[in-house]
């Protein structure tokens, strides 16, 4: 044994390091083998598109991603558990909503040395803003969308109404028309339940009502009787209460839920995110095919037609950012869906032809694919005009998520009639003191 | 009419001074109870069974069909099938998850989670009675100082609710690492489950003959050799009753395993059909489906041990 | 229940006495070291969390601002609310309970053809998760096509399908009646141990003596009862105040806070803001209250023995 031990050990090492630059060297398969795969974190929408088009990047190069989805609903919960408890994340989708508080708390780190992730000639000036934060970027962009008033052009057929509501006061009228024909018993379809969206509906109402939740220096002005949300708040609490145009089970009812509900033909005027008239007319998946019209948000008596936007962007964790390979495949991953694959939008197009989502590539607009795509379902113009008139929240800070809990339950107890609109505006506006001052 | 007191045999008791026509009201009444009972305990569970083999156009029927008009074991069928295919841009399903009957992607984990659950239960029990059956002989059997305060001490650690115990263990065990591994679950999970099964060990013991441990001991037996030769086969109902608790009670948390699991590699059953339940664009009869395999395993455990239960729990009070 | 082995002295051989207490030790050693490290030690902890003000979305920093976190729990509104929704809940559960836990128990005592079966099928609700517990109900309850609508609907009680867990007048007493379906099995099984612990010759004297079933139920049956009722009422009454499962599936602590028991906002507080200190804080005023609620319903209770 010990006579062929030096040997053995000169022999082993030479081999160990023969085959170590052997493995260096084997590239692609090689890195894919030793390499943990790239952690992607979404909420389970598009799902089948989006597995599609990993696949493809897979084959591509190489990398293995290891795709989770969560429901929307409660997917800031959900990731905030999972950074908490150091789960492995390395790129995710994230809502603009998000941005600050993320940042701050060190879950998503910002990627302008990425070159090109931060290119962004062309890409919406909305959109970099969204993603901007103490005047760094923090990631591309997934999509950009609004807030749409839909009706049933079919019911306002019937109920003899020539044209959709200018006004929300047109709205209730409407509305009671359409509830004494029989056509509806509830003819407005608002969701109020505590999730991932009830701040874009809330502000959807707000702005065009002419309120605001925060004024430029970020206090609060929505209990202000002025210019505060109270308007908006009054008119579903009205809604509900008093011209029972809304159903008192609106706190209960999701974004999904107002989806399948439209869908069936039983509303006649809901709130919903613009994509979402893809799916409600789609002969496969809706019964209001056809019928499913968008208008102008409609005007509060000092409003306008402006409406919440949005955007949702791939960020990264500092967990991908602290191994120069992982970084660099997490960027290439980021690109491929954020950016151009092959040349061309390609996961982009697709997003918008399975599902209509928005997005936020300015030359994507003049896309005749895309044009056409929307002249299928919708008044391609006046798409375009509420996405001019659509503004982004102005609730979003590093305490925007503690604020919206609060927020969010005191609303629903004004409609529910618990508490006044004014006592629900005031505890809002004293939680978002406090945590102002706090931060 | 009625004889001197003289305790008769428990089935004649009730019959013996009873005339035919309460006999019949008796028996009217029992049977309206049993149905009443019968119907309160069992239709839940039959409306969730009728639901899971119901497809989506015909489970949001109004008002529902009872007993479906065409059963499918579709929604089983996604809980058992094998691991989904690639997804190409040919193959890819257009329709959004979110016009509903959805079958998500963490469906294939349902099979997996039960894997775990029944890991962590097993490790669980295993534990329990290691930890517990010497310590119950010896509180029951051996007299020494602190013996009477230390079972209401042991009681008294589970009346501290589960959502304080939370907090600690979280930062702990993230400190640890050990965050999102079945080892986190098994050992959160004796402070559970130990108190309750000391308690029942402890009673069951006592209720057994001290003489018996003296004769062992006369016999030349060690203390170990007494508890293993004499008492173990004699405690056998509490054994039996402790285990089920124990694995119902590791099987059933939710809790502690929503907070220290983050992946499907260590998440147990209840959480992935918690995950279900919030997610809208699942199709409803899946979800029920989902329901249903979880309460499978539980319910065959507690019909099969049923007899243990009782006799376990009771301890001596009922004799014979 | 077995007080009576309890004094009785275990007889003891020559030279035995630090026998005994050595193996006494040794048997109890790895329970002692158990209850330590996961009973005991995050209590402790858990008090010394308390102390700071620790919010994870900012790591990092943590002060210590010693009764701050107590304080400010306990002087928020928010707080004594939910404390009031979690007596509501826990009150309307256990009298449910021990009233239907009763009946069951009576019933399960009578022989009859049939009483082993039914004796098996009141164990399942106690035996499913209470994830599935709150899955099943939740199908139940729902607005547009639960079945609570439908069966209600096609009896013509209702006119057209009602909104159940969304109203919030309606949301706890049926978060209760889906927390009382599966915990009434293990209270009617503690109340028919107690029931057969009542000597027969006592019924037996009694009718001889004239007493009808309900006179003899009323001054024989319920005041025998009376230790196993006190298990039963403590132990739901501990059940009920810490419960979160169904909290967390059903209502999400809505709607509006309708079901923001205590146990929900502990999570919430540690959990969604990440506070936690305050957390902590939360956890432990519950914890002590229930000890203290726990010690004075025996002490009631037992004073009636």
């Amino acid at each position: 044994m010990t006579a062929f031990a030096p040997l053995n050990r000169r022999s082993f090492l030479k081999t160990a390091a023969a085959g170590l630059s052997a493995a260096t060297v084997l590239g692609r398969a090689g890195r894919a083998l030793a390499a943990e795969p790239i952690n992607f974190a979404t909420w389970s929408a598009a799902v089948d598109t989006v597995k599609s088009h990993i696949g493809a990047f897979e084959a591509k190069t190489g990398i293995k991603v290891n795709y989770t989805n969560s429901p929307w609903a409660q997917y800031r919960e959900t990731m905030i558990t999972k950074f908490i408890g150091k789960a492995p994340v390395d790129t995710l989708w994230v809502s603009d909503s998000w941005l600050p508080e993320w940042a701050d708390a060190g879950w998503i780190a910002p990627v302008d040395q990425y070159k090109t992730l931060v290119d962004n000639s062309d890409v919406d000036q909305f959109c970099v803003d969204s993603m901007t934060y103490k005047g760094k970027q923090f990631g591309n962009t997934y999509y950009s969308d609004y807030m749409a008033f839909i009706y049933n052009a079919d019911m306002l057929a019937k109920a003899g109404i020539k044209a959709p509501p200018q006004t929300w006061a047109e709205v209730v009228d409407q509305a009671k028309i359409i509830k004494d024909k029989g056509l509806a018993q509830w003819p407005v379809l608002i969701s109020m339940a505590q999730e991932s969206w009830l701040i874009e509906f809330m502000t959807a109402m707000v702005y065009s009502s002419g309120g605001h939740f925060t004024d430029d220096k970020g206090n609060a002005v929505m209990q202000d009787p002025a210019n505060g949300a109270g308007t908006a708040l009054r008119w579903l609490v009205d809604a509900v209460q008093k011209h029972k145009i809304l159903s008192p089970s609106c706190v209960e009812t999701g974004e999904l839920a107002i989806l399948k509900a439209f869908s069936s033909g039983d509303n006649a005027f809901g709130l919903i995110p613009k994509y979402r008239l893809r799916t409600l007319n789609d002969p496969a998946q809706s019964k209001l095919a056809g019928n499913a019209k968008i208008a102008l948000m409609p005007k509060g008596e000092k409003g306008s037609n402006a409406t919440v936007g949005w955007m949702r962007f791939y960020g990264m964790t500092p967990r991908a950012q602290a191994d120069a390979q992982r970084a660099a495949d997490t960027v290439k991953l980021m690109e491929w869906f954020g950016g151009k694959a092959d040349g061309e939008y390609k996961f982009q197009k697709m997003l918008f032809k399975d599902v209509g989502s928005g997005f936020g590539q300015k030359s994507l607009f003049n896309d005749p694919e895309i044009r056409a795509g929307y002249a299928a379902y919708g008044d391609v113009d006046l798409i375009g005009k509420q996405q001019s008139l659509a503004r982004k929240k102005d609730v979003v800070t590093p305490w925007f998520g503690e604020w919206n809990d609060v927020n969010g339950t005191a609303w629903q107890q004004a409609i529910m009639g618990k508490v006044s609109v004014e006592q629900a505006l005031n505890t809002s506006a004293a939680k978002w003191t406090e945590l102002k001052k706090q931060s | 009419m009625t004889a001197m007191p003289t305790t008769p045999p428990p089935a004649i008791r009730h019959y013996r001074a009873h005339s035919p026509l309460r006999r019949v009201g008796r028996g009217v009444a029992l049977a309206v109870a049993s149905v009443l009972f019968v119907g309160y305990v069992l239709a839940p569970i039959a409306w969730l069974v009728s639901s899971s083999f119901q497809n989506e156009r015909e489970i949001i029927s109004k008002p529902p069909h009872w007993i479906p008009d065409v059963p499918t074991l579709a929604n089983f069928s996604a809980i058992f099938a094998a691991k989904d295919k690639a997804v190409t841009y040919e193959t890819r399903k257009s329709a959004d998850p979110a016009s509903g009957g959805f079958i998500p992607s963490t469906a294939t984990n349902l099979l997996p989670a039960m894997l775990n659950s029944f890991v962590v239960a097993c490790a669980v029990v295993v534990l329990n009675l290691l930890v517990g059956v010497p310590a119950a002989y010896a509180m029951a059997k051996i007299h020494f100082r602190g013996r009477q305060a230390s079972i209401y001490v042991i009681l008294a650690t589970r009346v501290i609710p589960d959502i304080a115990l939370v907090v600690p263990f979280f930062l702990f065990i993230r400190n640890l690492g050990l965050l999102d591994s079945l080892w986190s679950l098994i050992i959160t999970y004796l402070a559970v489950t130990v108190p309750f099964s000391v308690f029942v060990l402890v009673s069951y013991f006592e209720s057994l003959p001290d003489e018996l441990d003296k004769a062992a001991r006369v016999d030349g037996c060690s203390r170990l050799q007494t508890l293993l030769r004499v008492y173990l086969p004699l405690a056998r109902p509490s054994l039996v009753a402790v285990i089920l608790f124990a694995f119902l009670a590791s099987w059933n948390e939710f809790l502690l395993a929503l907070m220290f699991t983050q992946t499907p590699a260590s998440q147990t059953l209840p959480i992935i059909v918690a995950s279900f339940t919030s997610d809208f664009t699942i199709s409803f009869s899946f979800i029920n489906a989902a329901g249903v395999l979880a309460i499978i395993p539980p319910v065959l455990l507690a019909l099969v041990f049923e007899r243990y239960i009782v006799s376990g729990l009771t301890a001596g009070a009922v004799k014979g | 229940m077995t007080s009576s082995a309890v004094g009785a002295a275990t007889p003891r051989l020559r030279g035995a006495l630090s026998y005994d207490e050595r193996a006494a030790l040794l048997f109890v050693a790895p329970l002692a070291a158990v209850l330590l490290a996961v009973a005991v030690f995050p209590i402790l902890y858990s008090f010394y969390i308390s102390l700071f003000s620790l919010k994870l979305t900012r790591p990092g920093r943590m002060p210590f601002v010693g009764l701050d976190n107590y304080v400010a729990v306990l002087s928020d509104p928010h707080f004594w609310l939910a404390v009031e929704r979690t007596a509501y809940f826990s009150v309307l559960s256990v009298a449910a309970i021990a009233v239907l836990a009763l009946l069951v128990a009576l019933l399960l005592n009578e022989e009859f053809p049939g009483r082993r079966a039914l004796g098996a099928i009141l164990l399942v609700p106690w035996a499913i998760p209470y994830v599935a517990n709150a899955l099943m109900w939740k199908w139940i309850y729902d607005s547009n096509y639960g079945a609570l609508n439908g069966l209600l609907y096609q009896l013509d009680f209702i006119n057209s399908y009602m909104v159940w867990l969304g109203d919030a007048d309606k949301t706890l007493p049926l978060i209760a009646n889906a927390f009382v379906w599966k915990e009434v099995p293990l209270a009617a099984i503690l109340l028919l141990v107690g029931l057969k612990t009542i000597p027969p010759d006592l019924h037996a004297a009694a009718k001889v003596d004239g007493a009808n079933a309900l006179r003899r139920f009323f001054h024989i049956t319920l005041p025998q009862l009376t230790s196993a009722f006190s298990l039963v009422v403590v132990y739901e009454t501990m059940m009920a105040i810490r419960h979160f499962d169904l909290f967390f599936i059903l209502t999400e602590g809505g709607p509006g806070d309708a079901s923001h028991v205590v146990a929900w906002r502990i999570y919430v507080e540690t959990f969604r803001s990440l506070s936690f200190g305050t957390g902590a804080a939360m956890a432990y005023v519950l914890a002590l209250a229930t000890l203290a609620l726990a010690y004075a319903i025996i002490r009631m209770l037992a004073r009636r023995i």
